[in-house]
């Protein structure tokens, strides 16, 4: 690549985000121009587009699959069911009702992936939000924020997280004992936020009707089934690559999205051309072209070629490190897809530590495990960052981009600065307590 | 303004941006070779000095053997030789450099390691140099063999392969040493000088170059005769472009298969107009045949001789018997003298 098309890369990439956050043109629109802007001017390549689906298709398969599955359980008026006790569980209390959102998707995602389990979850809010008579942007809004957040709680949680700890060989258990309790931190530090970001669902109150019994499944049949896919996805997100056919989540998700169509066909409910004409194609489409822009970015070298920089800067104190990694990782997180942000993050981080001497040259390895104590804030930091930098603006995470796209489906469009006006302040409250943990963690080993 | 306007403006400064950058881009085929040529130089990571190989003379210009075949590599892409930037880099530095895409090769007196494709994804298109590790002591130390070496202290450089191949040696013999392991050449050259070990270990090439800058003159310090370990340099690539990695070794070949031809700097021109025989007359041909493949000039090959001379010629100026180094070039002769230099065949 020139120095030319490192600047044009640059500039495609800063005029797409420009033109979405001035809302200038609809967002899928101008990241397919963006994209269309690399390909004529050589950034992009046949080659890429051969490594698009390797690049783009797990995210699009989780959220394909996702919202298939979520369709055929809304058509079985399972949600409807549950929806019900949920309502009535919020007492007619927006802070309540906001609590409870916190709670369960922070359970939720701490095992199952963001973005499907706002799509999964998203019929049960909107319903919810209804009921209390506030809008449900605002409860979107938080869901994908607390979903990110809670990505943090586990190695499994959140890609980016999962990528990192792949990428030192942490296991299970010593990310349990390493980092789950600043994820926990993250998503508590939400809490005390909430009433003065979302006054208007926090301090709203609606006397609900008296508990009546649960409303009847008209298809309980279907209903069954239906729960039943949702539970085979959830099994085999959660133990599916243990299989001696190790299947990893995008494919369960697809696999998923398979059994629901066969289970709606088969109960002659609806055709499986109207399933899939449901599906919200125009944020799949946003999220592949945003996956193809990045592409391109990390073509430049731009992000992997400061470990070089990071060393003459730094030198080996690695607590500076672990925060520059924070701040610079969480900014270009919330513009950018985090995962290939992260990928790229770790590349550099292992040519840093490797040209400070504080590792063999192996470690640029995959197989590289015994990384010393006193690095692994790097690593820990660049989690952080990924994870949490995403959640300042509406394109910073899949399950941002996804909770925007359904709000926009059920009519409520949401602007960047709306998005921003919760995003940012609790990104950056969240980015704070993860810098305090990092610099207790570091007093308390010394 | 109406966001109409706007929308409409927008459309057509974006139209205009693409149709005028579309005009002004060439194509693009390959990742690194596109990379070289639409940048219009070649980024080449170098040691940060060591003579014979890659050091920067009195005028501040790199010579070496490294810094010569950089040269030959850029007039064979770029059809100039000083379209070269050289970027200096420590040992420990030279991987992350190369897969950060700081730079586009590397020839940085590197061994050639399974580790190092198989973990790495670094390739290594050929060996520009065979080498082996070996020590360095004072002349009137004493110390006549490697064996006398026991309990000694051994400078040696962090980030190399010597320290674990120092280890191995040693350790097989029942010996112990005491390595000081230092972050440069320079470094561990000079903390040898000040008398802070007993010997100095790397390759036997970069013990001949820290000897010229010896205090009291390079006799003062002798190479023991022993070498105890296999260190075949070359240049290397990152794993995953092989059309750039089949430019790079072709590169070389054609210049061992030059002097095999005897084909050198001073009549390239001559051989390649006079066409003397049916071998050399074929030999030029095939570059025009197998450089739209390569991504490289019509004429790479007869550039790249012209730049930095056949492959003898590059040895002998840089390490040879030209050079201040004057090494034996031992294995590094061509297979039909004795050495294992050998080029396949370019048809």
């Amino acid at each position: 690549m020139s120095d030319f098309q490192v600047y044009l890369t640059i500039g495609i990439f800063a005029a797409v985000i420009l033109v979405i956050a001035f809302d200038l043109a609809d967002m899928t629109l101008a990241a397919l121009l963006g994209v269309g802007a690399m390909i004529v001017t050589g950034i992009l390549g046949e080659k890429d587009f051969l490594e698009v689906p390797a690049i783009a298709g797990g995210a699009i398969s989780l959220l394909f699959g996702g919202m298939v599955v979520a369709h055929v359980l809304d058509r079985s008026g399972v949600f409807e069911w549950i929806g019900a006790p949920f309502i009535q569980f919020t007492g007619g209390s927006g802070k309540r009702f906001l609590l409870l959102l916190v709670l369960t998707v922070a359970a939720v995602c701490a095992f199952l992936p963001n973005a499907t389990t706002v799509i999964l979850f998203a019929p049960l809010i909107i319903r919810a939000a209804k009921a209390l008579g506030v809008s449900y942007v605002v409860p979107m809004i938080l869901t994908a924020i607390v979903s990110n957040a809670a990505g943090l709680l586990t190695l499994v949680g959140d890609p980016a997280t999962f990528i990192v700890g792949s990428a030192i060989g942490m296991t299970f258990t010593q990310y349990l004992r390493q980092v789950s309790f600043a994820g926990l931190l993250a998503v508590l530090v939400i809490v005390p936020l909430l009433p003065r970001l979302m006054p208007e669902v926090w301090n709203a109150h609606r006397a609900l009707p008296a508990a009546r019994s649960a409303p009847r499944i008209e298809r309980p049949y279907l209903a069954a089934l239906a729960l039943s896919v949702l539970a085979f996805m959830v099994l085999m997100f959660l133990f599916g690559e243990a299989l001696p056919v190790r299947i990893v989540p995008p494919s369960v998700a697809i696999v998923a999205a398979a059994l629901a169509l066969l289970v709606i066909h088969g109960a002659r409910v609806e055709q499986v051309d109207d399933v899939l004409r449901a599906v919200d194609w125009k944020t799949l489409f946003f999220l592949g072209a945003i996956l193809c822009l990045m592409q391109g970015f990390i073509k430049t070298g731009l992000l992997q070629g400061l470990s070089l920089k990071l060393h003459g800067w730094f030198g080996t104190d690695f607590t500076l490190v672990a925060l520059a990694m924070l701040a610079g990782v969480g900014v270009l997180s919330s513009v950018l897809a985090n995962i290939p942000v992260v990928a790229a993050s770790i590349v550099m981080t292992k040519g840093y530590l490797v040209a400070a001497e504080a590792v063999p040259e192996l470690a640029l390895s995959g197989e590289f495990s015994d990384w010393p104590a006193a690095v692994l804030p790097v690593f820990i930091a660049m989690m952080f960052g990924g994870t949490l930098g995403g959640n300042a603006t509406m394109i910073g995470a899949s399950a941002n981009i996804v909770s925007v796209g359904i709000c926009a489906r059920h009519g409520e469009r949401v602007t960047f600065a709306r998005f921003l006006r919760y995003g940012l302040p609790i990104t950056l409250a969240q980015l704070a307590v993860a810098a305090l943990y990092l610099l207790v963690r570091r007093w308390w080993l010394s | 303004m109406t966001s109409r306007c706007l929308y409409r403006l927008f459309a057509y400064a974006v139209g205009a941006a693409l149709l005028a950058t579309a005009m002004v881009l060439p194509a693009q085929a390959g990742e690194t070779t596109d990379g070289v040529k639409a940048r219009g130089r070649l980024r080449c990571g170098v040691s940060e000095g060591i003579v014979g190989f890659s050091a920067r003379d009195a005028s501040g210009r790199w010579t070496g053997l490294d810094a010569d075949f950089c040269r030959a590599l850029a007039a064979a892409v770029l059809g100039d030789p000083e379209k070269v930037e050289f970027r200096p880099l420590k040992a420990s530095e030279r991987f992350p450099a190369l897969n950060a895409r700081a730079i586009d090769v590397l020839a940085r007196n590197t061994s050639w390691t399974m580790s190092r494709e198989v973990l790495l994804n670094v390739r290594f298109p050929g060996v520009l140099f065979y080498d082996a590790q070996g020590f360095m002591v004072g002349a009137n130390s004493g110390v006549k063999t490697a064996a006398d070496l026991k309990g000694a202290t051994i400078c040696v450089v962090k980030g190399t392969t010597h320290v674990e191949q120092m280890a191995d040696y040693f350790d097989g013999r029942g010996d112990r040493i005491v390595p000081l392991v230092i972050d440069s050449e320079i470094g561990a050259a000079d903390a040898f000088f000040a008398g802070k070990c007993r010997a100095l270990t790397s390759d036997a090439s970069q013990l001949a170059a820290a000897r010229l800058r010896a205090p009291g003159g390079p006799t003062a310090f002798v190479i023991l005769p022993e070498r105890i370990s296999k260190e075949p340099l070359g240049a290397a690539v990152r794993g995953g472009d092989d059309g750039w990695f089949m430019t790079v070794r072709w590169v070389l070949f054609a210049l061992i298969a030059a002097e095999e031809n005897g084909i050198t700097q001073a009549n390239v021109e001559a051989r390649m107009s006079g066409a003397h025989s049916a071998i050399v007359r074929r030999l030029l041909g095939y570059q025009k045949q197998y450089a739209r493949a390569l991504g490289v000039r019509p004429d790479w090959m007869v550039r790249a001789i012209r730049a930095a001379g056949n492959y003898g010629e590059i040895f002998e100026r840089n390490v040879g018997g030209e050079s201040a180094l004057k090494l034996d070039r031992g294995p590094n002769r061509l297979w039909t003298q004795g050495g294992l230099m050998y080029a396949p065949p370019l048809r």
